[in-house]
């Protein structure tokens, strides 16, 4: 069966360029409504979601239509990107709270722990960014994956469960590895 | 990847379903504009009337250039002069929003004209993905209103056509070739064209500077990428701050406008890095603005910011 992975609109910017990438990378891929009820999209049998930055600050206390539901409910990986990653980490126990230094453009990342979704990603290398709030406590049941200087928790995965958050962008063209972490999404969405 | 002739034959086949009767294109020149106006004429042929308005806020000699260009093509060509009627609606505006809303509405009302002297139902637009997910809506916030997005009426008595609304720049350029069309490679230009190169009021006395301060950007700057010193931009040109500040010119006091330098790269247009561009080309565009503009500019500044934190143009 081939790659399905569709992308949950929050609001962001870039949600149509997640798409992109995904379509670029010859993925089946569709953007939805972040209200679309999950069995709708496991009707689709879809392998894998992508929940996408959202409006100004809807990461710090909004619902974010669904994103809940398919949270405690999915069986196929999910990457939330920027607000996708922040409702994550406040759904499963973290903090979100706005950013002491908010960030902007290009940043320097550090990968501190191997983890299959940065197979093949150096462990310093230029992320782009743009947020006004990040988490500020990591969920217990969640692993440390990356940072800033200026934010701390740049990249999470679920101890358990194939679900990962980004507070940077992968989707857009100056990130240096961005469409290689795409890449090691779906090779996750594929196992 | 981007299939740019599976694009093409579909869209040709969409157009032709849609289409009954004849079409307005909103004609300015750019990529986006000219590979629309291309696949609507293979799906409808004479039907097409291609509409080029020269606002008043063109850079230089570009209206001429984009006619001759569309008589080549074979299009069916209407030119509309509304320069002094664009400098007349914007006098005394300043907020960014409103100047795009402003020439965005006018550019519908002009079309709106044109299209019930000619009986047309049509009109087909050059949108495309950074245009509407920049101008918001529902979920979305808006970081600027693009012309042909945020500057339509609620009610509109043409139907609005899009077909490359999914395709960002660099895809649009590959159907542009594809289609073998004169300006593929051509640097981007917004439909507001220098109105929001001029911070504050696009007077025409502004707008005459921040021309003539763009050709020598653009001059400079392909100059020194045909002799190997720097990369071709994505984007480059001049934006006018309304500051004065003293100069001396000639042991006078001169006291003038700045002129900032953009430059950026991209292949989208939804990120950018500045371009580097090295210093001694820097000095030329400084010494040519200066020594062409006399009094009315005295210092050069460049711009060193990304997007984000910016956008491209200013406004």
């Amino acid at each position: 069966m081939g790659m399905k992975i569709y992308v949950v609109d929050n609001g962001g910017q870039w949600t149509h360029r997640e798409w992109r990438t995904l379509r670029d990378l010859e993925v089946d891929t569709k953007i939805v409504p972040n209200t679309t009820p999950l069995k709708d999209l496991t009707k689709d049998q879809i392998t894998g979601l992508v929940l996408s930055g959202g409006a100004p600050r809807i990461g710090l206390d909004n619902p974010l239509g669904n994103c809940a539901e398919y949270l405690e409910k999915a069986t196929f990986p999910i990457l939330g990107i920027c607000a996708g990653h922040q409702f994550m980490a406040r759904f499963y126990g973290g903090e979100v709270k706005p950013s002491i230094v908010p960030e902007f453009g290009k940043i320097d990342l550090t990968i501190l722990k191997k983890d299959p979704l940065f197979t093949g990603v150096p462990p310093q290398s230029i992320v782009w960014e743009s947020h006004n709030d990040e988490v500020t406590l990591l969920p217990k049941c969640f692993t440390h994956l990356a940072e800033s200087d200026t934010c701390k928790i740049q990249a999470m995965r679920h101890k358990q469960k194939p679900f990962y958050g980004l507070q940077f962008h992968p989707e857009v063209e100056h990130t240096q590895f961005g469409e290689h972490i795409f890449r090691n999404f779906i090779t996750i969405c594929e196992d | 990847m981007f299939n740019a002739d599976k694009f093409i034959t579909e869209t040709i086949a969409d157009l032709k379903t849609k289409i009954h009767g004849k079409a307005l294109i909103a004609f300015s020149g750019g990529v986006d504009s000219t590979v629309c106006a291309a696949l609507v004429n293979k799906a409808i042929g004479k039907d097409l009337i291609a509409v080029h308005v020269d606002t008043g806020y063109m850079r230089k000699d570009e209206s001429k250039f984009v006619v001759k260009m569309m008589k080549q093509m074979g299009l069916n060509v209407r030119f509309v002069d509304a320069s002094d009627e664009y400098y007349q609606a914007l006098e005394n505006v300043v907020d960014p929003e409103k100047k795009r809303k402003i020439i965005g509405n006018k550019f519908i009302h002009i079309f709106e004209r044109v299209a019930k002297e000619e009986h047309i139902q049509y009109l087909v637009q050059g949108t495309i993905a950074p245009d509407w997910i920049e101008s918001g809506g529902q979920l979305r916030d808006t970081i600027k209103s693009h012309h042909n997005v945020g500057g339509l009426p609620k009610k509109m008595h043409l139907t609005l056509i899009e077909p490359l609304r999914d395709l960002y720049k660099d895809e649009v350029r590959k159907v542009a070739r594809a289609l073998n069309v004169p300006v593929a490679e051509r640097q981007p230009f917004p439909g507001p064209g220098l109105a929001i190169r001029i911070i504050g009021a696009a007077t025409k006395e502004r707008t005459d500077i921040v021309r003539e301060a763009c050709d020598i950007v653009e001059t400079e700057i392909e100059h020194a990428v045909d002799k190997g010193q720097m990369e071709m931009p994505w984007q480059y040109f001049a934006v006018l701050i309304p500051i004065k500040t003293v100069g001396v010119h000639g042991d006078k006091r001169a006291y003038g406008y700045t002129i900032a330098i953009r430059s950026v790269q991209s292949i989208d247009a939804m990120t950018a890095a500045y371009s580097d561009i090295p210093h001694d080309v820097l000095d030329r565009i400084s010494i040519k603005i200066t020594n062409t503009m006399g009094a009315k500019v005295n210092r050069i500044v460049y711009d060193v910011t990304n997007k984000p934190p910016g956008t491209v143009e200013w406004e």
